[in-house]
């Protein structure tokens, strides 16, 4: 049993970033209502923004709030000069548009900071016995910030004003409307959201491996994954099967060996798609 | 078909690209084009303008000693980005626009092996630096057209297992990233420890770009491995390096030079890499073929030649290829392929530059012996250097001993 733990608790740390990009993913679905390719590349420039204040600050509470603005700031950013003038246009425009702001990013990142990797300077501790299961305390850290982040976002969500009107809109965003909720504002909201969770898992997942302008980009996948296998739209449902994902592609490894995990994560969402065709927490919808 | 009425073309010297060139031209080529197509930027950006610039300076060389079978040498240079995709396009673009009649100077296995066809379709030279032992056979080396200068991964893995004899290593276990490096580098240890009658108690495969390797690695300490050999790159070494230091358990790593350089010292620090073994090709440092090299490297990039063991491989690539060309006399592919072994390999004078050689062959058979290595090829166009062994000791990298194999 032990092994196993160890490695579920291996597939937690790693489940938890691809919750939070998938979370990031399923808030724009459910809202702006449709794929945002470029979530992966807000991260990359979330950890690189995370690097370069914790280059400044030698703090990384310091660099993961810069993390968060940044991330923010490319949110309504992208929002404002590409998604809202294309409001209206089908969900292939809006992905497309999002494909090429990633692209955008990447490129950018690419030109300022070089191809070559960078890595946060941190000092490395030594993994320590918790009940049986070795962890590091960076891990431990990382994982903590990633729940206490998606409780501040599911805090917003479910306790405020906006977070009502936000989940209002994705219900139904004329019934919204006409009971006079502003959804030019609801909006913004949502893209300082989204990017901003987008950055802090950026930088957390820069904090874990190393930063470079493809980073981002290569969870892009597990979390479109998640997004979908928890019901597209269904904040708790990706936060959830990040989490499944992650867990259940490293306790797959004794059986079917390191090359097949990512395939084992896919095969899980063929099968409960097949079973539940609107994902795990996803509602059907009507035809509009 | 096609090919059939390629071959007959070529062999009556009326390619079409001759066709196509000035009347000028087509009476008496005076010029030679050669592509130098080298990781300028990417993951290789460390090692290709090095490259880029000693093919320049290795074709002055040639022309100031009055040019190859009467032709000066002309270099186009293009940026691989190390990246396939890049490849490919500037790869493209030195066939068709600038119309190079060889091409010098791929890295990474990645770009060799989707430049290759196209180097093959269009009938022209490609010499690299790649491991991957794919691109000794066919279908990528199909025509014998490409030549190696690098030693394949499967060298590699059998000075790894020579690195192991020497330091006494019992229990060696395997790394490899999913490519087909990585995993020619650990088979081939594999194939040379087990001949040697060892056994190799744990292998993992693992897939590029993962935020960790935790799992990966804790099978590996699992077994509970006196070394850990791997095939793999930079971004995936410095994570596996660092938890494995997390992890707290003792044991020994042999990296392949590509991953166990400077880099990976900067990204994790002295302490956490103090005692890896790093392996890397070497050049022919004793060589005065090595020292003129080293002279033209100080020069155009102020440091010594040994910073980039791939400069030297460039340089070598413009000598032998100018060389293959002078013993020809034509610019046709085939006649200077046939060349290419004869001016390279024993017997014959051995010989250091272009400028001896070209006098040298006036004579008789000679064999270039480079600056990186002997440049010796097999049936294969593979060479086979020599290894150093370098460990890491406060950050550095020390070099500790030369293996043969």
């Amino acid at each position: 049993m032990g092994p196993f733990l160890q490695l579920a608790a291996n597939g937690v740390s790693q489940g938890l970033l691809i919750g939070i990009a998938a979370l990031s993913i399923t808030l724009v679905f459910g809202v702006a209502r449709f794929p945002n390719a470029a979530t992966g590349d807000v991260m990359t420039l979330g950890a690189y923004a995370g690097l370069v204040a914790h280059g400044e600050t030698h703090s990384l509470a310091a660099a993961g709030m810069v993390a968060v603005a940044v991330g923010a700031a490319a949110g309504v950013a992208a929002h404002w000069l590409v998604f809202r003038r294309l409001a209206g246009r089908s969900v292939v425009s809006l992905l497309v548009a999002s494909v090429g702001v990633a692209f955008v990013i990447r490129a950018g990142l690419g030109l300022v900071f070089g191809q070559a990797q960078a890595v946060f300077q941190v000092p490395l501790v030594r993994a320590q016995s918790w009940w049986g299961i070795r962890l590091t305390p960076l891990d431990v850290q990382i994982s903590t910030v990633a729940v206490l982040a998606l409780l501040a976002v599911f805090a917003t969500l479910y306790l405020t004003p906006i977070g009502r009107q936000m989940r209002a809109v994705a219900d139904d965003r004329d019934l919204a409307r006409v009971s006079g909720i502003r959804v030019s504002r609801v909006l913004v909201a949502l893209w300082i959201i989204a990017g901003g969770i987008a950055g802090l898992g950026g930088m957390m997942l820069g904090l874990k491996a190393v930063v470079e302008p493809e980073i981002g980009w290569n969870v892009l996948l597990p979390a479109f994954t998640a997004a979908i296998l928890g019901g597209i739209g269904s904040a708790p449902g990706a936060v959830l099967a990040g989490l499944l994902l992650g867990v259940v592609s490293e306790v797959s490894t004794p059986f079917v060996g390191f090359s097949y995990k990512v395939a084992v994560s896919f095969l899980i969402m063929l099968m409960v798609l097949l079973v539940r065709p609107r994902g795990l927490f996803g509602r059907i919808e009507g035809a509009r | 078909m096609t090919v059939h009425r390629r071959r007959l073309l070529q062999g009556a010297a009326l390619g079409t690209s001759i066709l196509s060139m000035p009347a000028v031209l087509r009476a008496q080529p005076t010029v030679f084009r050669v592509g130098a197509l080298n990781p300028v930027t990417g993951s290789g950006s460390t090692f290709g303008s090095g490259m880029q610039k000693m093919i320049r300076a290795g074709v002055e060389a040639v022309n100031a000693a009055g040019g190859a079978a009467g032709m000066t040498l002309e270099v186009v240079s293009e940026d691989t980005q190390t990246s396939p995709q890049a490849g490919v396009l500037a790869a493209k673009k030195l066939l068709e626009v600038n119309k190079v009649q060889a091409i010098l100077g791929t890295w990474s296995s990645g770009v060799s092996l989707a430049v290759i066809p196209l180097t093959n379709d269009a009938d022209v030279l490609l010499m690299h630096t790649s491991g991957a032992p794919a691109l000794s056979l066919p279908p990528p080396n199909a025509k014998g057209l490409g030549f190696r200068f690098q030693a394949t991964n499967d060298r590699f893995g059998r000075a790894f297992a020579e690195v192991c004899v020497k330091r006494g290593f019992k229990r060696p276990a395997t790394m490899a990233f999913n490519n087909a490096s990585g995993i020619g580098n650990a088979d081939g240890f594999k194939k040379a420890w087990t001949e040697k009658g060892g056994t190799v108690v744990a292998s993992v495969v693992y897939e590029p770009n993962q935020t960790s390797y935790r799992s990966e690695l804790q099978k590996i300490l699992d077994a509970k491995p006196d070394v850990i050999v791997t095939g793999s790159y930079l971004a995936d070494t410095t994570i596996l390096m660092r938890e494995w230091f997390q992890s707290g358990v003792e044991t020994h790593w042999i990296l392949p030079g590509w991953a166990g350089n400077p880099d990976l010292a900067k990204a994790v620090g002295a302490e956490v890499l103090e005692g890896v073994i790093s392996v890397d090709s070497t050049s022919n440092s004793a060589s005065p073929a090595y020292a003129l090299y080293d002279k033209a490297y100080r020069a155009a990039m102020g440091q010594p030649g040994d910073a980039n063991v791939y400069a030297a491989m460039a340089w070598d690539m413009v000598a032998t290829l100018a060389l293959a060309i002078e013993a020809a006399g034509s610019p046709a592919t085939a006649a200077i392929q046939a060349k290419i072994r004869e001016v390279a390999n024993p017997p014959g004078t051995a010989v250091s530059s272009f400028a001896e050689g070209k006098a040298a062959l006036k004579s008789g058979k000679i064999n270039y012996e480079g600056a990186s290595s002997k440049i010796d090829f097999d049936q294969y166009g593979d060479v086979t250097p020599d290894f150093s062994v370098s460990v890491f000791e406060g950050g550095k990298l020390v070099q500790k001993d030369v293996v043969a194999i």
